[in-house]
């Protein structure tokens, strides 16, 4: 009794202090940023310098400029696409760890999310090795004679960012996946059968749908993580590999230009939330909560 | 239904998890149309029979056989059976209607011809105006309806039912006993309920199958059960008895002397030729239930002995008491007689007369 009489105390003086931290962190590390962001991009820059005049220029540009909303397409299309093959690839993968037992399921789990422990760029190198005119796949396809002579179909192309963002995001993917499929209670599925129902019957009226808010976290960690992405399009994308990431990160590095950059930002923030509203209204189980 | 067909029958069945044997040579016959409740304490295998009835498991040796035919190798999903799971397992993702309608939906009825149904089956379980709620927002004993609506709809040959009432409290369980139990007369399909209570199994059962350890201890009416149970597991676990051990004498007519350390009682042994047939000195035990334990009357005949009350407790509408008797090798001894309003005749501390009728007590053996 008295330890818990001298411990209230000391909990308690610190109690305000911690509510206060956890509310302040993420508005300076996070809504602070977005705020500037929003602010500079009604902004203007004038021979290097920014001009702080509220201006509705940046976005009349970004609407108007036949460059900039066909890459933006473009981009959200690819993310789209990086989304879909993971969830493809990730949700039979998923699905087969959760069949496993025991010991077994959490080991393929962990190998799976190894490539999560390795630098960013050093993955991107290993892919561009992998994907190069030269490279490792047409080595192998040209030794297989699948194809007569080196593909020029993923070198340095949107085709070769699709295929890296993908091998990059796919643990994002599996993880929410796994985490939706193991949480079905067997009995759910035992009683699927008691009623009459086959395997595949079983599968789609029941552990699909009851999977379906893991597939929506995983589209919607994996989309946002690819549209944010500027670093694996600059190095396997090429000339052609465009996407909007880039023209932001040209924004701010070589043009120069932060209010448009900021602009840029902001437009592809909404796209993010959208992303994320989406991804948390369908992750919501139709009815209830298990 | 005639009830005196057996539907389905258990013969020699064994069940292993690996090297750890948890049936043996299981034989057991339900009788079409039949409330048979499964008793018995945790661990004792009685989920596991039901688990492989319903084909959730399969056997290690033995057969069932459903009318005569083997079904051992039947997959779950082609077994007319239909399981009443102990959490209810209702899909939370379908309304109480999907859920109802799941069984028949899956073997493609008609979608008008299923939404009669279900329509019918929860009028049967009262809950007609439930059918777009999801499962979430009904309470326990809502949900337990919604599960047996479930298991009845395909018109099963056989309901298993696995400790269905475990999860409700006191007095929700009552009620649903009774309910199960209209259910169960109305739509005339057998059902094989599994509990390890036994006032609920009393309550409920045409007949009780009570098991121990893997082996199935006694299977008859729950009458049988409480007055002529065969063994001593039985004799101590079906209801409060009192027990007192002892060596089996001589017979005569339809009783039978036993010699113990409260003297020499006699007790039963009608229609028990297994009794009778016992050589005499075997061990056995004396039982006699704390009803039919009297204060000895002067007129009294049947087994005398005196004890002392040790502890009375109040228990409404009977008044239950414990008794040392038998000097040195003390027995407790449990008497119950109807409470009264100005308080009890009994004094703890005081020492009473006792005394059975040779007819309300009987034997088993050790």
């Amino acid at each position: 009794m008295s330890s818990a009489g001298l411990g209230r105390p000391i909990a308690f003086r610190w109690s305000p202090l911690v509510t206060a931290l956890a509310f302040a962190l993420p508005v300076v590390f996070v809504l602070a940023p977005l705020a500037i962001f929003l602010v500079y991009s009604f902004f203007s820059v004038d021979q290097g310098q920014i001009v702080y005049a509220p201006t509705l220029a940046n976005y009349l540009r970004f609407f108007t400029d036949p460059v900039f909303l066909p890459v933006f397409w473009r981009t959200i299309v690819l993310c789209l696409s990086v989304a879909a093959i993971s969830i493809l690839l990730a949700y039979p993968t998923a699905y087969f760890l959760t069949t496993l037992h025991g010991r077994w399921r959490y080991v393929l789990l962990m190998l799976l999310m190894v490539p999560l422990l390795m630098s960013y760029v050093i993955k991107i190198y290993a892919i561009r090795s992998i994907l190069g005119l030269n490279g490792f796949l047409n080595k192998a396809l040209v030794g297989l004679g699948i194809i007569a002579e080196p593909s020029t179909l993923f070198v340095f192309n949107m085709n070769a960012i699709l295929l890296t963002l993908t091998l990059l995001l796919i643990p994002f993917a599996i993880l929410p996946i796994f985490l939706a499929l193991e949480r079905i209670p067997q009995v759910l599925l035992s009683a699927s059968h008691d009623l009459g129902a086959s395997n595949l019957q079983t599968f789609l009226r029941i552990t699909l749908p009851l999977s379906l808010p893991g597939v929506a976290s995983a589209a919607s960690f994996v989309f946002v993580l690819a549209i944010g992405d500027f670093l694996t399009p600059q190095m396997v994308g090429g000339i052609s590999g465009f996407t909007f990431g880039r023209i932001l990160y040209s924004q701010f590095g070589t043009a120069f230009n932060w209010p448009f950059g900021a602009a840029l930002s902001v437009a592809l923030a909404m796209v993010v939330i959208a992303a994320i509203l989406a991804g948390e209204r369908f992750g919501r189980n139709r009815g209830a909560s298990l | 239904m005639n009830q005196n067909c057996d539907l389905l029958t258990l013969r020699s069945v064994s069940k292993s998890y690996g090297t750890v044997p948890v049936l043996y040579d299981i034989d057991l016959a339900i009788r079409d149309g039949e409330f048979l409740t499964v008793l018995g304490p945790s661990g004792s295998g009685k989920t596991t029979v039901l688990r492989l009835i319903g084909g959730l498991e399969p056997l290690t040796s033995g057969e069932i056989r459903l009318d005569g035919q083997d079904i051992s190798d039947m997959p779950i999903n082609r077994r007319p059976f239909n399981t009443v799971f102990q959490d209810y397992a209702l899909f939370p993702h379908l309304t109480v209607a999907g859920n109802v309608g799941y069984g028949l939906s899956v073997r493609h009825v008609a979608r008008k011809e299923i939404a009669e149904r279900v329509a019918k089956a929860l009028e049967l379980v009262q809950l007609g105006r439930f059918t777009e709620r999801f499962p979430a927002q009904l309470s326990g004993g809502q949900r337990q309806r919604v599960a047996l609506a479930r298991a009845l709809i395909c018109q099963p040959r056989l309901v298993l039912l696995d400790e269905p009432l475990a999860a409700l409290d006191l007095e929700l369980r009552r009620q649903m006993q009774e309910f199960l139990k209209s259910i169960q007369r109305e739509v005339k399909t057998t059902f094989l309920f599994v509990t390890h209570d036994q006032e609920e199994a009393i309550g409920m059962a045409d007949r009780i199958c009570v098991m121990e350890a893997g082996h199935i201890r006694q299977l008859g009416t729950p009458h049988e059960l409480y007055y002529k149970p065969n063994c001593e597991f039985v004799a101590r676990f079906f209801g409060e008895n009192n027990l007192v051990a002892g060596t089996l004498g001589e017979t005569r007519g339809e009783f039978r002397a036993i010699e113990t350390a409260l003297g020499r009682l006699v007790c039963s042994v009608a229609d028990q030729p297994h009794l009778k047939a016992a050589a005499t000195g075997a061990r056995g035990f004396a039982a006699f239930r704390p009803e039919a334990l009297h204060l000895a009357g002067d007129g009294d005949a049947g087994n005398r002995f005196s004890g002392a009350i040790a502890d009375l407790a109040f228990a409404g509408s009977s008044t239950v008491a414990t008794i040392t008797a038998g000097g040195d090798a003390a027995q407790r001894l449990r008497l119950r007689f109807p409470s009264r309003m100005d308080g009890s005749v009994l004094r703890a501390g005081e020492t009473v007369a006792l005394s059975f009728a040779p007819h309300e007590g009987h034997l088993v053996l050790a």
